[in-house]
């Protein structure tokens, strides 16, 4: 699904060392790391915002930017434009192949699909609700069924869990599981809470100072004492 | 009343124009440009006053300037929330301009001043009709043309970007829109209430709209409603229109207010 060969990271000037990997269609990543260590970037070379500082990396066998509408991207932060009354239900359908030209057209089987995706990430009792009534947790699972709704081969998610209390921490990471047992998808997730979802993923990435390291499970990653597992 | 053909002008030229208001104004509204709507308006004024200093019809120098200023508009600021620094500079400039205009043709110019700063629905011409005809048809194709990606990019531009949805060509698409418009709707109320068409239909949709076409349609019947009653009033109590205009929809946008506040209570 993945793949890099000899990749540097960064903006002007790089911010990772030289690195390889590999991931395979369909995996649950984990990617781990202090602040600034090229996580979200890494992430946004994926989608071809960023360009690389050497090396190359392929995304489902094409250059990044080329397969964007495969990718769903949730980044950290956002700016939503709802008009007040406008609930999650329209920002999910305003998404839809949302860049195509053209009038957009709400069919029904596009409505029975976001209602699907709805019921998916446990959002029924509020996707009706004005979006900007909503809370924290609530809209990001509104965001995963958005992310969701133009049936992406990758989902790209940057600090979800960020900001969200207990509760809404574990309504999110079920709504994944729920994602992961019903959608056939790879993941790449980055979080500072990896340990309360390490369980769901397949492997890990762990960006540090020393280099970017795959691993098969979190343990190898234990010497960070950062990743606090 | 309406058997009198400037009547009938003024009653095809406001609907045109509210037509085309109450679905751009919406999209004014979701892209947080009311500051460039509020600018292309003052625009104009140099606009007028330049197509005066060469003998155009005010609308084409209207229609020209705004052009130009919303291609630089929407090249700086294609962001959303980036718009108002490259408005403001962009505005600074050409009213800069307007008043090296104004002062140039003072003697000539001043007694039209007026009409543009408040706009004359009574004296829209057969000519000037069709010139509000072609140009209300390109604005609404164009915007059907590019509504999907607009309204994705305007409601959520981090993650349309990430889609490759060309936000800086519907930066710049969105903002001839907007000056084609401003150009269209100064006829009507002039250059200093080319916001109450702009804003406040887009406004008064969303108070009762649920989905985009929803509020669109309300924002329309919103600018339909106060343009037709309004000439109405006008004619009727000897008012101007563009003052009617505005007191209509303010009193609907108030009606709104009213309402979410017995909601929520």
């Amino acid at each position: 699904m993945i793949n890099c060969n000899n990749l540097i990271l960064g903006y002007d000037k790089a911010i990772t060392p030289a690195f390889n990997l590999a991931i395979n269609d369909n995996q649950w990543i984990g990617i781990i790391g202090k602040n600034g260590a090229g996580k979200s970037t890494f992430l946004k070379t994926m989608l071809g915002n960023l360009a690389v500082i050497s090396g190359s990396i392929k995304i489902l066998g094409q250059a990044p930017g080329k397969i964007n509408q495969l990718i769903s991207y949730i980044p950290q932060e956002r700016e939503i434009n709802l008009a007040d009354r406008m609930s999650g239900i329209s920002l999910i359908l305003s998404s839809a192949v949302g860049w195509r030209f053209g009038l957009p057209w709400y069919s029904h089987k596009l409505r029975r699909r976001v209602a699907e995706l709805i019921e998916l990430v446990g959002a029924g009792d509020y996707a009706h609700q004005p979006f900007n009534t909503l809370s924290g947790g609530q809209k990001k699972r509104i965001y995963l069924a958005q992310a969701l709704v133009n049936q992406p081969r990758l989902l790209l998610l940057d600090e979800p869990l960020a900001d969200l209390d207990p509760h809404a921490k574990q309504h999110f990471i079920a709504a994944l599981q729920k994602i992961h047992q019903h959608q056939k998808l790879g993941l790449l997730i980055i979080s500072h809470d990896m340990h309360e979802i390490a369980c769901h993923l397949d492997a890990f990435i762990h960006f540090s100072s020393t280099g970017v390291h795959f691993c098969e499970t979190i343990e190898c990653v234990k010497e960070d004492s950062y990743v606090g597992v | 009343m309406w058997a009198y053909s400037f009547m009938q002008n003024a009653l095809l030229a406001g609907l045109m124009v509210a037509v085309v208001c109450g679905v751009v104004s919406v999209f004014v509204i979701l892209r947080r440009t009311g500051f460039a709507a509020h600018a292309l308006g003052h625009m104009s004024l140099t606009g007028a006053a330049g197509a005066a200093l060469l003998g155009f019809p005010s609308l084409l120098g209207q229609l020209l300037l705004n052009s130009l200023a919303a291609v630089v508009m929407g090249l700086l600021g294609d962001k959303v929330k980036k718009n108002d620094l490259a408005v403001g500079v962009v505005l600074t400039f050409v009213l800069g301009l307007g008043a090296y205009f104004l002062f140039l043709f003072q003697n000539n110019y001043a007694g039209s001043v007026m009409s543009i700063l408040f706009g004359n629905i009574f004296a829209v011409s057969n000519s000037q009709l069709w010139g509000l005809l072609i140009l209300g048809i390109s604005v609404l194709a164009l915007l059907m043309i590019i509504s999907r990606p607009l309204i994705f990019a305007s409601i959520d531009p981090v993650v349309a970007a990430s889609r490759n949805v060309p936000l800086r060509l519907l930066s710049v698409i969105f903002f001839l829109i907007l000056a084609v418009t401003v150009s269209m709707a100064c006829q009507v109320v002039g250059v200093l209430l080319v916001f109450v068409l702009l804003i406040i239909p887009g406004a008064i949709g969303m108070q009762w709209g649920e989905s985009i076409y929803g509020i669109v349609a309300l924002s329309v019947m919103s600018a339909v409603a106060a343009v037709v009653v309004a000439l109405y009033v006008s004619y009727q109590f000897d008012l101007p229109a563009s003052f009617c205009i505005t007191m209509l929809l303010c009193a609907g946008y108030f009606i709104g207010l009213i309402k979410n506040y017995v909601v929520k209570s």
